[in-house]
């Protein structure tokens, strides 16, 4: 039975627990009411059941059985839970409310970094699918779970940023796609069950979808199966996209126009590039590897991190906020690469720690109230739409700065394999470390030239311990990828051959993350190379002339 | 010119033809019943040992032949003459050619061994079970006693190393063979040379058993491979089997143009690689059934027709 519309009780709704009890007079329109509301849920599940039965779905039966398996528990829990519902005689209800801007807002401008980055990297046209198919199971499990605990269940827009936010970072490859079901159902639990009172109302501590992109970080890492996840491949990718540095900084001032998060965003950029920057002078090599902000990091510093409900709500909480942030993200990155683990988790792991330390920030800026020095900076504890504005108009000066000296969108000097060559040649810090690093992931990318040198490496024992195992896997993948010297090299290892990279390897060696240069002409390739500090590809430019 | 001028050019002519044509089929004859005869001595001394006559393959050893040396046969030192005398053998492809300037070259080898059979599949799979090797799971399907296919060169050579510590570890080595490693000798690929002489001998022949192609000596012209050592050879040189078709085999020398450089090939890196291989396959034309054939394939190359076997040499 369906009864519409009916004027919300607001004395009715404030007295209950959970997601409902942030709904403000103002927000709650109307209320259903009936047993029939549990069609909804129900549609949503069918929906996503008939999701399965499309191609892409069908095209790997891990998939399918992760759809069946989900649709499976949806219904058996919808099935429990109406059964209840109808024995006791207790209708379930939907609160529609005004849809709230930091839902459908900032779904909007997931949405358009998805379209903009597909555009340029298809795997994430192919995941589009999985992504609305998530959308419904986020709903019809959301649902479930708040009628598990209540009576009530606020329906708006509030499944689209968690389930967007999080696939921004994170989704299982195709044979664990389970796990991406069960990571979006931790998110929401977090949501649910981890909560606290926050200035006199109850809410969640973790941002939903950083809680369990942390949260599963650290298993994979703990567990050494980072592998099983495309994230690696989704930080590097997002640079595929040009000008992606000034594309987020566009979408970045939306939301910072709307939820007044520039000092989060701003601050923690500041810190990182200023880091970046004071590391490169009294190193000589970059600290991060191809960029002075990794792009994945600056997508969340702006869509991440920001989220209102989790972070400090006056203007000096939010500028800690960010510079915690900043800072967590450049001693992750190191903590995790001393450790050998991929260092794309660096984003990631400091949130939630962030997440808590949010009340202590509140309380602890209380102590600058009444201060007209920092209020005259737009620092003051109360919030002002106007200071905001002003913070804004500093970042966006600052960001200019930045690009036109080089350091977002421009080509990055840890880009090129000859600077780390000879940053390990000269014992530079990091240098030969991270010279294993690229080879390694260029040989993966099947470089059979990066597999030869690091084959090398490993024979001559020079820069790393010699490996002779190892330096034979290498030089055999050397050989199979058609590099002659890999094959005599494999033959004889104590003769070790080197030998420039081909027109091939070149188009991989100067990807910049992963950049399309197949169909470059070779003229324009060498020039590039040329430009990267291969000496040889100048030689082959000049004669060309 | 006459109607009669041309008639008599013309009859000329194919009288010359006649002549050639008998002078040459008699030299073939001669040929024949001279290889034939020699080969029959040879043969011999090696007489053809299918694997079954042989006490068949020892599961305790690595699935090799069961004769006092594991199916290796020695080649004695000498000289032979490599590639191709069109001629000679008129199926004779231009990459056989020694030279601009001559079509044969002579190779003095030092004495080395090779392996009567080719690898087969249950000795792979010792390999693959043994070290947990990833093979192409292919390689591994086929029945015990036939040659292994689909596996690259880089695995061909895997297989050779792991061989070759095995044996010199094990207990059920015979000394011979463990004493030639353990004096500094290889177990590896055969190189090129090594390959054509130990297939045609030192007598110039054109296939393993003489100068005709013969369908009962080996499995060439064909649907699929047969087991090793299926067919018998008396007039093989050496007594090895399989040395046309049946799988074409991998060798240790990089294409490139004859004259045979035993040395490592390290002037023409920037060039993609490619790898000889020997014999021709169990699919191929009798052109390919030649000792002489060179082919070559991408070190990578796992294919249903590609195999090889073991040689163990001074290097």
């Amino acid at each position: 039975m369906l009864s519409l519309p009916a004027k919300t009780s607001s004395k009715g709704q404030s007295r209950r627990k959970g997601a409902a009890d942030k709904l403000s007079p103002q927000e709650a329109v109307r209320t259903l009411t009936g047993q029939s509301l549990f069609l909804v849920p129900a549609a949503f599940t069918f929906v996503f059941f008939l999701i399965s039965f499309l191609p892409r779905v069908q095209s790997n039966d891990v998939i399918i059985l992760s759809f069946w398996l989900a649709t499976a528990v949806l219904a058996l829990w919808l099935v429990v839970l109406f059964m209840r519902s109808k024995r006791a005689g207790a209708a379930k209800k939907f609160i529609l409310a005004k849809p709230r801007p930091q839902h459908y807002l900032q779904a909007m401008v997931h949405l358009s970094v998805y379209t903009y980055w597909g555009w340029y990297w298809p795997p994430v046209q192919e995941h589009a699918l999985l992504l609305i198919a998530q959308i419904f199971f986020a709903y019809a499990f959301d649902i479930l779970l708040a009628w598990t605990r209540r009576e009530n269940y606020l329906l708006g827009f509030g499944p689209f940023p968690i389930i967007f936010s999080t696939n921004l970072f994170m989704w299982f490859r195709d044979d664990w796609f389970y796990l991406q079901f069960l990571m979006i159902a931790v998110g929401f639990m977090g949501k649910e069950f981890v909560r606290w009172n926050r200035d006199g109302k109850s809410t969640h501590i973790f941002n939903p979808s950083a809680f369990t992109l942390g949260l599963f970080s650290l298993l994979l890492i703990l567990t050494n199966s980072t592998d099983i996840t495309w994230g690696p491949q989704i930080a590097s990718t997002l640079s595929l996209a040009p000008g992606i540095y000034t594309y987020l900084f566009l979408a970045g001032l939306v939301v910072m126009y709307f939820f007044s998060i520039t000092l989060v965003a701003a601050s923690a950029a500041t810190v990182l590039f200023g880091l970046s920057a004071l590391y490169y002078s009294l190193t000589g090599v970059p600290y991060f590897l191809d960029s002075e902000i990794p792009t994945a990091v600056f997508l969340g510093l702006h869509l991440l991190v920001t989220d209102p409900s989790t972070s400090p709500r006056t203007p000096p909480g939010k500028l800690i906020f960010g510079i915690l942030y900043g800072l967590g993200v450049f001693a992750l990155y190191t903590i995790l690469s001393s450790f050998g683990a991929p260092t794309f988790y660096d984003k990631l792991l400091c949130v939630p720690l962030l997440n808590l330390s949010v009340q202590w920030i509140d309380r602890a800026v209380q102590s600058l109230r009444d201060k007209p020095a920092l209020e005259r900076i737009g620092l003051g504890v109360v919030p002002s739409r106007r200071a905001n504005l002003g913070h804004m108009a500093v970042w966006i000066v600052f960001f200019a700065t930045m690009t036109l000296i080089g350091k977002t969108d421009g080509r990055h000097v840890g880009d090129s394999l000859p600077f780390w060559e000879n940053a390990c040649a000269e014992d530079r810090i990091h240098g030969c470390d991270r010279l294993l690093l690229l080879e390694s992931t260029y040989c993966s990318d099947n470089s059979g030239w990066a597999c030869n040198e690091l084959g090398a490496h490993y024979a001559e024992g020079r820069i790393i311990s010699a490996d002779p195992d190892r330096a034979s896997t290498y030089f055999a993948r050397a050989c199979e990828l058609r590099i002659q010297a890999g094959c005599l090299n494999f033959l004889d290892p104590s003769t070790v051959s080197h030998t420039d990279p081909r027109t091939f390897d070149l188009r991989l060696l100067l990807r910049q993350g992963g950049k399309n240069l197949m169909d470059m002409p070779e003229d324009e390739l060498y020039e590039r190379a040329c430009e990267h500090g291969w000496q040889f590809a100048c030689r082959n430019t000049i004669s060309a002339l | 010119m006459s109607y009669f001028s041309v008639i008599k050019i013309s009859l000329k002519t194919l009288r010359v033809a006649l002549v050639l044509a008998s002078v040459n089929i008699a030299c073939v004859i001669v040929l024949e019943v001279f290889t034939s005869s020699v080969l029959a001595q040879q043969a011999d001394s090696t007489a053809s040992i299918s694997p079954r006559k042989s006490g068949g393959f020892l599961a305790d050893n690595f699935y090799l032949p069961n004769d006092s040396m594991l199916g290796f046969v020695e080649v004695p030192a000498g000289t032979f003459q490599m590639g191709s005398n069109p001629l000679i053998d008129p199926m004779a492809f231009e990459n056989e050619r020694w030279s601009e300037a001559r079509r044969q070259g002579a190779v003095d080898l030092p004495p080395f061994y090779i392996s009567r059979y080719e690898v087969t599949v249950a000795q792979f799979s010792a390999f693959v079970e043994a070290t947990g090797y990833r093979a192409d799971p292919m390689s591994i399907q086929g029945a015990p006693d036939h040659p292994v296919s689909y596996v690259s060169w880089t695995e061909a050579l895997a297989y050779a190393r792991w061989l070759e510590l095995q044996l010199k570890e094990s207990a059920h080595t015979p000394t011979v063979i463990k004493e030639l490693l353990q004096g500094g000798w290889r177990l590896t690929l055969p190189d090129e040379a090594q390959w054509e002489k130990a297939a045609r001998g030192t007598d110039g022949r054109i296939y393993p058993w003489g100068n005709q192609p013969r369908k009962d000596r080996a499995n060439y012209s064909g649907a699929t491979t047969t087991a090793v050592g299926s067919f018998n050879c008396p007039e093989c040189v050496y007594g090895l089997s399989d040395m046309s078709g049946n799988v074409w085999e991998w060798t240790r020398s990089p294409y490139q143009s004859l004259p045979f450089d035993p040395n490592d090939d390290r002037e023409s890196l920037s060039e993609e690689a490619l790898w000889v291989m020997r014999g021709g396959a169990f699919s191929d034309a009798e052109s390919n059934a030649r000792s002489a054939v060179r082919g070559a394939a991408d070190p990578g190359a796992r294919r249903p027709f590609i195999g090889f076997r073991l040689a163990i040499s001074r290097l």
